[in-house]
């Protein structure tokens, strides 16, 4: 069967500023990482990326980000993530830093490896929270752990808390 | 610290602190390492298993001159504490000492200028014999774009002399932002002509082969040969019983 073959690249955008988490667009992403592409391949390999290249899911709340691009200009990609060092939007220039999960065939691949990092994330928050935080924090971050419970069991993607 | 609790959250099991010495100013001492223990009252976990973080200090000395690799032969007590130490050469001459003859567990490449001299085969070859290992930064890569061919270049050229062995890519890096996850360290050395598994490797086993290495340094200054034939016979006649002494002793 003749196809177009993708390949899905999670990733994880880390930052000091809190603000920058609000500001993450998909619009904002996909041109930091095409500029990206275009500093170190060139040309030629920001052509061949962009070829099949969008932002196909974005969650401003944990800064995931998952990517879709040909099968034959995913490494490409790959190696030109570390170079983004900010994102750009409504004309304010955040720094921050690309860090990648998981590349997968497929988006429920990647939707799959998401829960399961997303319940380690919300294991170790539990832990910090419990030894520091106040009464209030700890039941905010239990309700959100038996939330994403329920989400996981009916196969959604999680949303984290916004208690860090 | 801020740039370790990063480290931690992207997936690293275990960091190693720099503390770089140049020798172009007169009176250098070397300093005692920063115990990782003041710096974190307990090392958080790392993601996935059950054991701790392990934060390991590193000493860089940057020599220029034969003379201050008396330096790492001088029986100065700080430098026993460091549990890995790099050299980073500037001429050909101390790039042939260090993969020879020196007591390191690192040789650093550099990267952000054109290298002075061209690697030749025999002492990257005596250094791979060796157990030592050759580093390449990847934080001005990040940053700048000129010293972003230099590293590629360099390491280009380190791969096709040593044939992508004994890499390990590390970074330099200043603040929390300047770090990158295990997977697109990986992904830079597809960049420097490694290939996936060596890339790997660079991030991975080569890493944990250059501890072992200090390790050993640090605690075996000989190495005691016991002859273990006679001995086994010895404690196989004791714990063996009788029925099956003369199937050991023949």
């Amino acid at each position: 069967m003749v196809r177009f073959k993708n390949r899905y690249v999670l990733c994880e955008v880390l930052s000091d500023d809190p603000r920058c988490r609000q500001c993450i667009e998909d619009r904002a992403v996909g041109l930091a990482v095409r500029d990206a592409i275009g500093r170190v391949h060139g040309d030629y390999g920001l052509a061949c990326c962009s070829i099949s290249f969008t932002v196909k899911y974005l969650n401003a709340y944990t800064g995931t980000v998952l990517l879709r691009c040909r099968k034959d200009s995913y490494r490409l990609l790959c190696s030109a993530l570390p170079f983004v060092r900010y994102l750009e939007s409504r004309a304010q220039r955040y720094p921050c830093a690309l860090n990648t999960l998981h590349v997968g065939g497929t988006i429920r691949t990647c939707q799959k490896f998401l829960i399961q990092y997303n319940r380690r994330q919300l294991l170790m928050l539990l832990q910090n929270c419990t030894n520091e935080e106040e009464r209030q924090c700890i039941r905010k971050s239990l309700l959100s752990c038996s939330l994403t419970e329920e989400q996981s069991q009916s196969g959604d993607e999680e949303d984290d808390d916004g208690t860090e | 610290q801020n740039t370790l609790n990063v480290c931690f959250s992207v997936g690293y099991s275990a960091v190693a602190l720099n503390h770089v010495i140049d020798f172009k100013e007169k009176k250098q001492e070397i300093i005692k390492p920063v115990s990782p223990s003041e710096l974190f009252p307990s090392l958080p976990i790392v993601q996935g298993t059950t054991k701790r973080i392990k934060v390991l200090t590193r000493l860089t000395l940057v020599v220029s001159d034969p003379s201050h690799c008396n330096l790492l032969r001088s029986t100065s007590a700080n430098i026993r504490l460091y549990d890995i130490i790099a050299v980073f050469p500037k001429t050909e001459k101390l790039f042939h000492i260090a993969c020879t003859t020196l007591d390191v567990d690192l040789v650093c490449i550099n990267v952000t200028e054109k290298l002075p001299f061209y690697f030749r085969r025999p002492p990257v070859n005596m250094a791979i014999d060796r157990g030592i290992y050759f580093e390449l930064l990847y934080t001005p890569a990040i940053k700048d774009s000129t010293m972003r061919r230099y590293t590629i270049s360099n390491a280009i050229s380190l791969m096709q002399i040593c044939k992508g062995k004994n890499i390990v890519i590390s970074s330099a890096a200043e603040r929390p932002l300047e770090l990158r996850g295990p997977y697109d360290v990986a992904n830079l050395g597809l960049l420097f002509g490694l290939s996936e598994s060596e890339a790997k490797a660079a991030v991975s086993t080569n890493c944990r082969a250059t501890m072992l290495h200090g390790e050993t340094r640090k605690t075996a200054c000989g190495v005691v040969y016991t002859v273990k034939k006679p001995r086994k016979v010895e404690e196989e006649e004791t714990t063996v019983p009788a029925c099956k002494k003369a199937k050991t002793q023949a």
